[in-house]
């Protein structure tokens, strides 16, 4: 047991003497956390963004409902979510395998952030926010892909390809 | 090395981080012993246990910038060395069921039956024979002495699931020794 014990402790200093294993540096977790931050940050913005134009566009759009749902299906940026999804996850593995800070209930904040974008989504549409910034800037031209204005007058799907 | 004796853990890794590498050394030989000991019970294997404790002081020093020294330093490095084990566990897999049919025991109170001596003296005698599931919380609240809370961050379960696991394995130690005797 004594060998035992002298052998952990001067393998692993002899380790750390000759350079063969180094302290990754602070930047990595900070970059880690940061990162995995903004990740989930900006996931929150697009995903309560997405679900206010999804109220917004159903909303609008009356008796041609089904038909605009289907455009909405049709350019819904599908891809976003797996790479929503894999950020987060990715992010979390990186980040939670030795720190303590990250010993939380995942599920109930992934269930959390779910509840939270559906909710924000619904308020910014019941408080009239998206119909005051959907003639803003660059929101102008994507409501308009949703609110059937765009229809015949060369703001669907082919307007967007055509610029 | 010596002004390091009355150090805390987490101050020796502040230091350690701040240049002084040598004396992340002084941590390894403060916590050896109980960890090769706690790894033995995951793994049983003498060398096993070595190397996993050995691993794991390597990644802890790899992420010491990542260690938060408000935490217990104590914690963190028995997480380590539980994650390295469960991973020996899952490489050799058939040698270490980690549950069996033992664990169909009932999940009724025993917490009443026995006193804390005598349940450390049939940890020892007994423990082998638990699943690892169980046999876990089992050694780090009673031979290592950890707190549930503590427990529950070295094991990643809430701590009701701890408070659980230690009591329905006392119940199956229970049965365990009989059986034995």
């Amino acid at each position: 047991m004594q060998k035992q014990k002298l052998t952990i402790a001067d393998e692993v200093l002899e380790k750390i003497r000759s350079d063969r294993i180094a302290m990754r540096p602070r930047w990595h977790f900070i970059g880690g956390s940061i990162l995995l931050i903004a990740g989930i940050a900006g996931s929150f913005t697009v995903s309560v963004f997405l679900v206010s134009l999804i109220v917004f566009s159903l909303r609008t759009h009356g008796p041609m409902g089904a038909v605009r749902w289907e455009q909405l299906v049709s350019t819904f940026p599908w891809w976003a979510i797996p790479v929503a999804v894999f950020g987060i996850y990715g992010g979390i593995a990186l980040l939670k395998r030795y720190d303590f800070s990250y010993r939380k209930n995942f599920g109930t904040i992934i269930l959390a952030v779910a509840v939270s974008v559906i909710l924000s989504g619904y308020l910014i549409n019941a408080t009239g926010i998206d119909a005051w910034w959907a003639g803003r800037g660059p929101f102008d031209t994507l409501y308009r892909r949703y609110d059937g204005s765009g229809q015949g007058g060369g703001h669907g799907r082919g307007y967007m390809r055509g610029r | 090395m010596t002004v390091s004796v009355g150090l805390s853990d987490e101050k020796i890794v502040e230091n350690t981080r701040t240049g002084n590498k040598e004396l992340f050394a002084v941590l390894v030989r403060r916590h050896q012993d109980a960890l090769v000991r706690y790894a033995r019970y995951l793994v049983h294997d003498e060398h096993k246990a070595h190397d996993v404790v050995q691993e794991s002081f390597i990644k802890a020093y790899m992420n010491l910038n990542g260690f938060d020294t408000r935490k217990k330093f104590s914690s963190w490095i028995y997480r380590i060395v539980h994650n390295e084990a469960m991973n020996m566990v899952k490489k050799y897999r058939k040698e270490y069921p980690l549950v069996d049919a033992q664990e169909l025991v009932s999940g009724e109170d025993l917490l009443g039956d026995l006193g804390r001596k005598e349940t450390v003296r049939m940890v020892h005698t007994c423990l082998n024979d638990l699943p690892i599931l169980y046999r876990e919380p089992l050694v780090l609240f009673y031979l290592e002495e950890k707190s549930y809370e503590e427990i529950s961050d070295i094991v990643r379960i809430p701590m009701g699931t701890v408070a659980t696991r230690v009591n329905r394995a006392r119940g199956m130690m229970k049965i365990v020794c009989k059986n034995k005797n």
